[in-house]
């Protein structure tokens, strides 16, 4: 292997030749350069059989991909089971371990080089075919946490790694002055070889490959299954080579070499079953497909390339012109969309942009200018004053328009599971884009337009459905109990590659995005562990509309109700079921099932256990008060006022108990006030107890009257509670024991709004004999203003993303 | 070559790979009036490799790399110069602006001195012309009596103007490049008929202005607008800027006469020093406080200096081969703490933890460095 090329000619090491009865010609994924000279050998060559590397499970799909109706960008999305331990190391896993899966996309773009041979096999009626193992078996012979089986979010089988072996790149881009391994790829490629003879150009990629591969340790080559891959695919060549006379072989450049000399025996790749494997055609789009910010890695800019291939095949365009105008173009398009953000950007400005590109290509000695001068030329001409080079606006307007926008669509077929396609009609008939992977934004008024609830339960079933097609920013949220003065939803929506793939994966569950969300809800249902995950769902299936199927479920609840003793779980499904009862006539949509009796049963079970929760620590002190507040507040309901009784007794009970958390303490003795106003005296007394009581009581005073003045704090303000006791504890305290309780403390004057906080200042103040508090607000510059301010938005966003994250564990374990 | 000034021109300095290149360049399309063509401009600034010297006269010449970190923004810079606009270099101070445009006035116009060097006081007439009144009141307004000023010489010859510092200048002297940059045309009233200097092609302007002093003057949009502006960057690679601190000291000491070999330990402590206080973070990914003061490279190279003369000076030979890391701490202490002495706690902080890690793990220099750093008041 060491000796590949030594003193030896690339084409003598891989022949190029079209009389012969097998053509192998080199590819990179999704470039131009590639794509252009195969369409000419092609052409010449005529081929019998064109093979192509790619996963053959997949060969049934190939007439998606090469339908004439069919737009690229689309991807075959492979999925992997293990079912049968086939990726298992030797020792045997953990019996409760699922099986590990896998799935990766293989993207296809107009100018990749695979689909214009799919796409002109099936033009000149030739069959094509993959040759590459099955995705299964490619996994199979790949070493854990390596190649396909990164753990990644989605892996891309048009990986190109290997084609760039970082001592190689580093050392090449020193000697011919370029700035990183693909501007030295454009500069001696994908320009320079639309100005070469077709063998020419195969000659210098040829060379390329040959040298990455010498360049690329054995072991990495082996980890990475590509040995295995490549003795497959010699196998494949040479069974057809007995039934066809002329077979075009289409294969990543780097692998040219081993097909020629593979190196194991294909038989020996274990065998994995159709069941444990599928594989699909998706849409996919260009942002997921850009190396820049998608998730694969490969050639970056795919609007930039894509428009050059489409300049390439208008009539009488030669290559030169080609680039010259899609640098032209691109140019002006930023320059127009910078104006348009109001950025003073000239048609001068644009031509001295052009004429900087077109510089730069001959100081380069480059045939024509490319992405890379582009680039120069908009940085040079359109940005003015210091500019960091990741963060200016013009630049990343120009990432922006090279990494394009576009989705794919594919043709009608009955290989498209029938769950993605209605998912499509469903936008279509809601208006919502899907051909572009922008973002779009849409208000609902849900109370009171029919057709935008039934949008919102389309978009809450497609949030069930994990697509992440759609996140709702704004509105009423029954699930986390908030916003329920909103009336409107406000939704964000936008498309991408994952959309699809998640709605494959849940192909399985119905045809339609409604069928499929109500299977999954009942099945979730019947998983539920606790009553708050069941009551959970049941509201999800509310929003989404399947009342009617999350009623059929609702005995599962009542089970739950019965089996769970979480008292916390009781109090979260009791909520659920609240807002439920609560939020039924607005939403119009009225259930059969009877949730008054659901709430009271629950209601029941919470009773009986709250005295025990007096012993609650610190940390769950304040969601108890929380869950105390949120029964006051049902009771409060004419329809179950004939529970308040109860509701008391049990409260009664609780403050009974000793020891008892002073902040519960307080908070119950706030309600039990609240409820039945001759328990005044009980609670003043019991505060004056705090108060006035041992050094050891006083010391819980602060959070006793946290939990009090959460729920009645007119007891401080009518003056039942002596502000004078309260100052005579602060006065007392040491100073270390203050600071103790200052977190109590400040959380229980919170309660009061700004002006009562006042009037109980001007009175404190009164007491150590000043007329009035010192101001003790400080003025806020306007600078430090901003600066907090853009804080603040921060960490609301920081802090959203978290919460999103909870919830969609949340949604896991349910 | 006998040096009898104390700082060359770019031109004397390289007159020998000028010519080279000069000789190499015959081929190659240049723009009117352009010395070299731009690709010689690119090589006179960017090298040749070693192993492929030019041929000058049978001899080989070597054109060294002087300008580091950045290829692509030399490319832009000199086809900016040979199109219709101005190229205005910014960037924080010390990072080579001023070289670079000295070094492109060499290549181009094989003249670097053609300059205006921008201050709070500089006048229209030092920017474009005065007179010489004893001439103007024996003759009257004519060429004879008019004292061109660098702008004036750049149109007439075709050859760059540089004007260093450009937003010292006070706003409305900013101005009058305006419509001469865009007109490429003087108007001289006093000469009356013939009052017009058409420029000649080889004409253009180099700007500098730095983005960090306070007290200068924003150019207004439409100055802007006739520039484009390149951004020099600080050297982003710690052992690219150990080289540049290497070179540069090299090539002073060799012209102050002190022949020693140059420490490279304490090149690299003043590189890695420099480099992760000018990022505020450092190689092992610990956050660090940020010195307000500048941190570039050219001052790690006169720390560097400063820190060789006295040890050559005060110590000898043996010193200077192996330079003192305490002198080098203090001169360290002493570039940083220009504008207060809060300065210091910065560094003190860098001390006391990311050089106090690197002594642990690497000992050796790093360690006698902490040790110089800790006893520093």
């Amino acid at each position: 292997m060491e000796a590949v090329l030594r003193g030896r000619n690339a084409a003598e090491v891989i022949p190029f030749d079209y009389d012969a009865p097998i053509l192998y010609y080199p590819v990179r994924h999704h470039s131009p350069v590639c794509a252009w000279h195969l369409e000419q050998a092609m052409e010449r060559y005529r081929p019998e059989l064109v093979l192509v590397e790619g996963p053959e499970n997949a060969n049934d799909l190939i007439p998606i991909l090469a339908n004439p109706e069919t737009r690229a960008p689309v991807a075959l999305y492979y999925a992997y089971r293990d079912d049968t331990g086939l990726l298992r190391a030797v020792e045997p896993p953990k019996e409760d371990l699922p099986p590990e899966s896998h799935a990766c996309y293989y993207p296809f773009l107009d100018q990749s080089p695979e689909l214009v041979a799919l796409r002109l096999a099936e033009r000149m009626g030739i069959p094509a075919r993959f040759m590459d193992l099955p995705y299964g078996e490619i996994l199979a012979a790949t070493q854990a946490g390596t190649g396909l089986r990164k753990e990644e979010a989605a892996a891309s089988y048009a990986s190109d790694s290997f084609l760039a072996p970082e001592l190689l790149w580093k050392r090449v881009c020193e000697k011919t002055g370029t700035r990183d391994f693909e501007e030295f790829w454009e500069r001696y490629y994908e320009c320079r070889g639309f100005f070469l003879s077709t063998e020419e150009f195969v000659r210098q990629m040829n060379a390329w490959c040959l040298l990455a591969r010498e360049n690329t340790p054995r072991r990495e080559m082996e980890a990475d299954g590509c040995l295995a891959r490549e003795s497959h695919m010699a196998g494949r060549i040479q069974e057809a080579g007995q039934s066809h006379g002329k077979i075009l072989v289409v294969a990543g450049g780097f692998h040219l070499w081993g097909l020629l000399h593979p190196e194991e025996e294909p038989e020996k790749h274990p065998h994995v079953s159709r069941d444990s494997q599928a594989v699909y055609p998706v849409r996919y789009s260009e942002p997921a497909a850009d190396a820049l910010s998608g998730y694969t890695s490969g050639m970056p800019a795919p609007a930039f390339y894509r428009k050059l291939w489409t300049r390439l095949h208008e009539d009488g365009a030669d290559a030169a012109n080609a680039w010259d105008s899609v640098v032209l173009d691109t140019i002006v398009r930023c320059g127009r969309r910078l104006r348009a953000k109001g950025e003073t950007i000239s048609a001068y400005d644009e031509q001295c942009a052009l004429q900087q590109a077109r510089g730069l290509a001959t100081l380069r000695n480059k045939e024509v200018p490319g992405l890379y001068e582009l680039q120069d030329g908009v940085l040079s001409a359109f940005v003015k004053g210091a500019a960091n080079l990741a963060g200016c606006e013009p630049l990343r307007l120009l990432r922006e328009i090279n990494t394009g926008n576009q989705v794919g669509e594919l043709c009608r077929s009955d290989l498209v599971p029938p769950l993605v396609q209605d998912f499509a009609r469903q936008c279509k008939k809601y208006r919502l884009r899907q051909d572009s992977a922008d973002r779009q934004e849409v208000t609902l008024e849900i109370f009171s337009k029919a057709r935008h609830r039934a949008e919102s339960r389309f978009l809450h079933q497609s949030v069930f459905l994990d697509c992440g097609y759609a996140r709702r920013d704004k509105g009423p949220d029954l699930l986390h109990g908030a916003g329920r003065n909103l009336i409107r939803e406000h939704w964000i929506c936008q498309w991408s590659a994952g959309v699809e793939t998640a709605l494959v994966e849940h192909a399985l569950w119905g045809s339609t995005v409604s069928e499929a969300s109500t299977h999954l809800l009942r099945h979730r249902l019947a998983e539920a562990a606790q009553a708050v995950d069941g009551a959970k769902l049941l509201v999800q299936g509310f929003l989404m509309g399947l009342g009617d199927a999350a009623d059929a479920m609702a005995h599962r609840l009542e089970e739950l109700l019965l089996t769970d003793g979480d008292f916390s779980s009781l109090c979260g499904a009791c909520g659920a079921i609240s807002a439920l009862d609560a939020w039924q006539v607005q939403y119009d949509e009225r259930g059969s099932y009877d949730y008054p009796a659901l709430l009271r049963q629950c209601f029941a079970r919470i009773l009986q256990m709250l005295p025990s929760m007096s012993t609650v620590d610190d940390r769950g002190v304040e969601s108890i008060q929380e869950n105390c507040q949120l029964l006051y507040e049902i009771t409060a309901r004419p329809s179950f006022a004939d529970l308040r009784a109860v509701f008391l007794e049990a409260l009664e009970e609780l403050i009974a108990q000793d020891p008892i958390h002073p902040a519960l303490h307080g908070a119950a003795l706030g309600l039990l006030y609240g409820g039945a106003p001759e328990k005044k005296s009980l609670a003043v007394q019991t505060a004056a107890g705090y108060l006035r009581g041992t050094h050891d009581q006083k010391l819980r005073a602060a959070a006793f009257l946290q939990g009090l003045f959460r729920t009645a704090r007119d007891l401080l303000l009518v003056d039942d509670i002596q502000l004078a006791s309260i100052d005579a504890l602060l006065c007392e305290l040491e100073d270390e024991e203050f600071i103790a309780l200052l977190p109590q403390l400040r959380l229980a004057f919170s309660y009061f709004t700004p002006t009562e906080t006042n009037r109980l200042g001007r009175q404190a103040a009164a007491l150590h004999g000043q007329k009035c508090l010192k101001d003790g607000t400080t003025m806020v510059s306007p600078t430090d203003y901003t600066c907090w301010e853009g804080i603040d938005a921060w960490a609301a966003q920081r802090l959203e993303q978290w919460e999103w994250n909870q919830a969609e564990e949340g949604d896991d374990q349910a | 070559m006998e040096q009898t000034i104390l700082r060359p021109t770019a031109e004397q300095r390289y007159a020998n790979e000028l010519t080279a290149l000069a000789c190499w360049d015959q081929t190659n399309p240049k723009p009117e009036n352009w010395q070299l063509s731009p690709r010689a401009v690119r090589l006179f600034i960017l090298g040749t490799p070693k192993s492929q010297p030019l041929e000058l006269g049978g001899e080989p010449v070597t054109i060294r790399k002087k300008y580091y970190g950045n290829d692509a923004l030399v490319e832009r810079c000199i086809i900016t110069l040979a199109g219709n606009r101005g190229l205005m270099l910014v960037g924080e101070p010390g990072t080579a602006k001023t070289m670079l445009s000295e070094l492109l006035s060499a290549a181009i116009s094989g003249c670097s001195t053609n300059t205006v060097q921008g201050t709070a006081g500089t006048t229209e007439d030092m920017i474009k012309y005065s007179w010489n009144y004893a001439l103007l009141l024996a003759k009257g307004p004519s060429r004879e009596a008019l004292v061109p000023s660098p702008l004036y010489v750049g149109m007439e010859k075709g050859i760059l103007t540089r004007f260093e510092e450009i937003t010292r200048t006070p706003a409305e002297v900013q101005d009058c490049l305006i419509s001469v940059l865009s007109d490429k045309v003087m108007n001289i009233p006093e000469l009356g008929n013939q009052g017009l200097l058409f420029a000649r092609p080889g004409f253009n302007v180099i700007g500098t202005a730095n983005t960090r002093d306070k007290g200068v003057n924003e150019m207004s949009s439409a100055l802007k607008r006739r520039f484009s502006f390149e951004t020099v960057q600080p050297v982003g690679d710690v052992a690219l800027e150990k080289q540049i601190i290497l070179d540069e000291v090299g090539a002073m000491s060799r012209g102050a006469g002190i022949s020693v070999p140059l420490d490279e330990d304490a090149a690299t402590l003043l590189a890695t020093a420099y480099h992760e206080l000018r990022q505020g973070i450092s190689a092992e990914g610990m956050r660090l406080k940020k010195p307000a003061a500048v941190m570039s490279t050219a001052e790690a190279v006169s720390v560097y200096y400063q820190t060789l003369m006295s040890a050559w000076y005060y110590g000898g030979p043996e010193q200077a081969r192996h330079l003192d890391e305490r002198a080098l701490a203090e001169n360290l202490m002493g570039a940083v703490a220009k504008e207060s002495r809060e300065e210091l706690a910065a560094i003190r902080e860098y001390f006391s933890t990311i050089v106090q890690k690197k002594a642990e793990q690497e000992g050796g220099a790093w360690k006698r460095f902490y040790e110089a750093g800790m006893r520093l008041k």
